[in-house]
């Protein structure tokens, strides 16, 4: 388990290293996942150890953003002062996004199908 | 000599053990509330762990940044979990065999969709602009987005916020959405809901069909790369 941690560690750091010297826009973490995804596909193949740290932090991923989310307390005043427009945003945007993806992936895989045959 | 309760209370909230604990109180309590709920998404534990922990907060009079020095333990881990996705979302990349084109197209599709319209609706609504910043972010997945948010200097807390409740939303109107617009095959199913409701969309999808599931959590994935790579480039020319 240890030996996981130690390669996802190495591989958060070495994103971190490339994010701040070469692509200062996308953040450290993300550019850590992007050269983990290539080592797995050179490697052909993830390592168990290194999968069982990965699921056990995925699985509780939602702990993690409990302490950045509770500052939402500091911006009570601004969102009440928002509320409709932030409330009919995020349900407009959300019924929006899943018919959108829908919608064309019925209608192009529809097409590949046609094609196909 | 007895210490009295004062000097107990003093010296507890000094370390990080209280924020600590009631993080991970909060959350768990937010788990066990769920599960109770058969696994409903509107019994999300995240959203019943902040508002536990910010009601205590409020209760006792801790300030907001002393609580996130104590639980920044907890926070630091989300960089970790981030790159930790590498591992479902390599897994998840079988599924998109044969199927790359429509599911890419959707994803572009769904990711336009997803700025386009919760910006456009909260401008026209008169929101300003420490409200619109984060709507870019809330359909990519929070860890992600979070980080994203710190380089756009946008509020990662709102835009954890923002996340996790279209998160929720997308995972209790997905079934009628998805029947109103007649789809049908889990796959499509699945797919759409990741790419508007990431990890709880995801969660969603599972405890409806595997299938659906594997491919929500390819969604997610991938939209949360593509989150990263486009939105801190485009970001500039759209917040206007």
């Amino acid at each position: 388990m240890i030996a996981g941690l130690v390669r996802i560690l190495f591989f958060q750091g070495l994103g971190e290293l490339v994010s701040h010297f070469l692509l200062t826009l996308i953040p450290g973490p993300v550019v850590g996942l992007v050269l983990l995804l290539g080592w797995f596909s050179v490697r052909n193949g993830i390592a168990q150890d290194v999968d069982t740290v990965a699921t056990a932090l995925v699985q509780n991923l939602g702990l993690l953003f409990v302490p950045a989310a509770v500052g939402v307390v500091m911006f009570w005043p601004q969102l009440r002062a928002h509320a409709m427009a932030v409330a009919a945003a995020l349900v407009v945007s959300a019924v929006l996004t899943i018919a959108v993806s829908a919608l064309v992936l019925k209608i192009l895989s529809k097409r590949q199908a046609q094609n196909e045959t | 000599m007895k210490p009295d309760l004062h000097e107990i209370w003093v010296y507890l909230s000094g370390t990080p053990l209280l924020a600590l604990f009631l993080t991970l109180a909060a959350y768990y309590a937010g788990v066990v509330i769920y599960e109770r709920a058969d696994r409903h998404p509107a019994a999300n534990p995240v959203a019943i762990a902040v508002v536990t922990v910010a009601a205590a907060i409020s209760i006792m009079g801790i300030p907001y940044p002393k609580y996130f020095e104590g639980a920044q333990f907890v926070h630091f881990l989300l960089g970790t979990a981030t790159v930790a996705l590498a591992v479902p979302i390599y897994k998840g990349l079988a599924a998109l065999r044969g199927r790359i084109v429509p599911l890419v197209a959707a994803l572009f599709a769904g990711a336009a969709t997803s700025i386009a319209s919760a910006v456009a609706v909260a401008r026209l609504l008169g929101a300003d602009a420490s409200i619109i910043g984060p709507l870019f972010l809330k359909s990519v997945t929070a860890p992600i987005g979070m980080g994203v948010a710190e380089r756009i200097h946008v509020s990662p807390t709102l835009t954890a916020v923002f996340a996790v409740t279209t998160g929720i939303l997308g995972a209790v109107l997905a079934r009628s959405v998805l029947d109103l617009v007649g789809s049908k095959a889990w796959w499509q199913r699945g797919f759409a809901l990741g790419v508007a409701a990431h990890g709880i969309g995801t969660s969603r999808a599972f405890s409806v069909s595997p299938e659906a599931g594997t491919y929500a959590g390819l969604a997610m994935g991938l939209h949360g790369i593509l989150g990263a790579l486009l939105i801190p480039l485009l970001y500039p020319y759209l917040r206007i």
